[in-house]
């Protein structure tokens, strides 16, 4: 099967001479269309960075990324702006939906980027909306929703474009446990019904647990690339 | 969607842009006040200096100019004069004599300057007209009257009816004097008119100074339209082929009224220009700092796929609305102060009392505004385009971040 996410050999460095942090080590990755990737290691593994560089935020110091089986490495900013918008959704830590835009607007923000009629984009959006639980509540701004009901409305302006790869950032770090194991099901759900591929970094062991595949990252490396196990000491 | 997204950012910090619109628009409308005002004092000044003296431009002897006197006259004035009354952009014409003389009575004897002038024509040009404070103004049929100005009258104890005896040198260069009753008094508020000047029906003077029946020292132009005067120039100066004569704007004429208009339109200029830096700093600073607290959300939006073009486009659209809004407030009221000041007028003698002069000039008690569509659209279109172009480095700004960086 073809890979979705390819990367070999990247390394990240920040900072310049003599004070250089090596953010990762030399990283090879695979991800396969479909999998429900889970991101997990201690804080400062390198794990954002990674998602970074998947998603064309950041570029690798050395090394090759591939999306889609296409070297991302070397593209204009306007040629990943373009693969971003329609190839890779992104879901933040802290949500960062556009607050002067209402839940269907920031849900429907990247089908307009894309050019698609109005009429088309509000029936797929309110169809998205639907799905992730938040009918009736398409008008709301997001100062006027929860944080639960503004992660929703990222995973559904994530999801929107239909995009082959979703990226999250610790997705359900700032809602409480139950509202976590609802976004938790929502994704799954996502995976499984419509074959999104999801790759999320996290901290918590019951997100991990509901993961097909774990990556455990330590010290810029992956130290463990398999399914969930609920032994991570010595990773 | 991106319109709409640009027209509810800068509604976002409601405060801030009522403060910065507000401020774009009366700084624009004080400058459009200003320079309306400013612009409609020139005008006056420069159309009844032009008005009372020899037009917008003047005919004269070609030597007149280095040494004044009346033997340097225009002969044959009349032929030329009807040529240039038929040119569209002339409002009128007038010949005039300008003297030296004395002025005796039984009380006193006081030099003079004795403008010779065709009272119908003078009546519907000179504002001078209008400031008659006893008596009448001269009539075509007057023969030895005068007007004379109220200081003079009171140093002579002139009064209206009472005889004067005007002496001076003729054409060629012999003693002559007139006998002549005052038929008014005017003020301008401006001692040197009102005590040095008189003005007499030119056939009177012509007879004074041995003139021939059309013979005049300046043949005066008055123009529909100031703008027009080079135009005009160019036109009159084929017909003066073979004459002695010779064509001059009215700012040769005029040089001290000119010397005030330039200096003083340059330290406007300073003025405004400091003016409209303190607005365009304003705006920079409102847009620079918008942008600064939304590097963030700049971020999500290029991380979500929008082309850092379309976030540029959406930045500027946030400045031309800014702009705009403010433009249009700045336009309203500063279009209405000037307007009212157009249609009404300032009585300035409150401010500065009676007998408003400059460099021997009298002004009109009243000045007007003079606000023209392409003032208007002159400093609106200055305000909103650099109010678009303020905003371009700050848009630089915030789509080259680092959208990893900024997100972290």
């Amino acid at each position: 099967m073809k890979s979705i996410v390819k990367l070999t050999g990247v390394t990240k460095n920040y900072g310049q001479d003599e004070v250089i942090v090596k953010a990762l080590r030399g990283v090879d990755l695979d991800i396969e269309p479909g999998e429900f990737t889970a991101m997990a290691g201690p804080s400062g593994s390198g794990k954002s960075t990674l998602l970074n560089i998947i998603g064309g935020l950041d570029r690798p110091t050395s090394g090759e990324v591939q999306v889609e089986e296409r070297p991302i490495n070397t593209l204009s900013r306007t040629k990943l702006s373009r693969l971003r918008r329609d190839r890779i959704g992104f879901i933040f830590q802290s949500y960062n939906l556009i607050p002067v835009l209402t839940a269907m607007e920031n849900a429907e923000y990247v089908l307009m980027l894309q050019g698609v009629p109005i009429k088309t984009r509000r029936e797929k959006v309110m169809e998205i909306l639907k799905e992730v639980g938040l009918e009736d509540l398409e008008n709301r701004f997001p100062r006027e929703l929860s944080g639960g009901q503004q992660q929703r409305v990222a995973i559904a302006r994530a999801i929107a474009s239909e995009p082959a790869l979703v990226l999250a950032d610790e997705p359900t770090a700032n809602v409480d446990s139950k509202t976590a194991s609802g976004l938790l099901d929502l994704m799954a759900a996502l995976n499984r019904d419509k074959g999104v591929t999801f790759l999320f970094s996290t901290h918590d062991h019951k997100v991990m647990e509901r993961a097909s595949k774990l990556l455990w990252l330590r010290d810029g490396r992956i130290s463990y690339s398999g399914p969930p196990i609920k032994d991570l000491e010595g990773l | 969607m991106i319109v709409r997204l640009a027209w509810r950012s800068i509604w976002r910090n409601r405060r801030r842009t009522i403060i910065t619109t507000i401020s774009i628009g009366f700084g624009l409308a004080f400058a459009l006040f200003f320079i309306s005002f400013a612009d409609g004092v020139y005008v006056q000044m420069i159309n009844d200096g032009v008005r009372v003296q020899a037009g917008h431009v003047t005919i004269e002897h070609r030597d007149y100019r280095d040494a004044p006197a009346v033997d340097l006259y225009l002969a044959q004035s009349t032929p030329i004069r009807e040529r240039i009354a038929k040119l569209p952009d002339v409002e009128s014409t007038k010949l005039m004599l300008l003297g030296q003389g004395v002025a005796k009575t039984g009380l006193g004897t006081v030099g003079v300057a004795v403008i010779g002038v065709e009272p119908s024509s003078e009546a519907r040009t000179s504002p001078l007209v209008k400031q008659i404070i006893d008596g009448r103004y001269l009539m075509d049929e007057d023969d030895a009257l005068v007007v004379v100005g109220e200081k003079l009258a009171a140093r002579l104890k002139l009064k209206v009816g009472k005889k004067l005896v005007l002496t001076t040198n003729d054409a060629n260069g012999a003693l002559t004097e007139e006998l002549c009753r005052v038929a008014g008094i005017f003020k301008t508020g401006v001692d040197e008119i009102d005590g040095y000047l008189m003005q007499a029906p030119l056939s009177f003077l012509r007879r004074l100074y041995k003139l021939p029946p059309d013979g005049a020292t300046q043949l005066g132009v008055v123009l529909k339209k100031p703008e027009a005067q080079k135009r005009v120039m160019s036109q009159i100066k084929p017909m003066l082929k073979d004459t002695p004569a010779a064509v001059y704007p009215w700012q040769e004429i005029l040089p001290e009224l000119a010397s005030y208009v330039k200096l003083d339109k340059g330290s406007n200029v300073i003025f405004q220009a400091i003016l409209m830096f303190l607005i365009f700093f304003t705006i920079f600073n409102t847009i620079l700092m918008s942008i600064l607290e939304r590097q963030k959300e700049f971020a999500v939006l290029l991380a979500v796929g929008t082309r850092p073009s379309s976030l540029r486009g959406q930045i500027l659209l946030e400045s031309f609305f800014l702009g705009l809004i403010g433009t249009c407030l700045g336009l309203l009221v500063g279009g209405l102060a000037s307007y009212a000041l157009q249609v009404y007028g300032l009585d300035i003698t409150k401010f500065y009392g009676e007998g408003v002069s400059i460099s021997g000039f009298a002004i009109s008690p009243i000045v007007h505004a003079r606000l023209t569509p392409g003032l208007v659209l002159t400093v609106g279109g200055l305000v909103l385009a650099v109010t678009i172009i303020l905003s371009l480095i700050p848009m630089r700004r915030a789509t080259n971040i680092s959208i990893a960086d900024t997100l972290r």
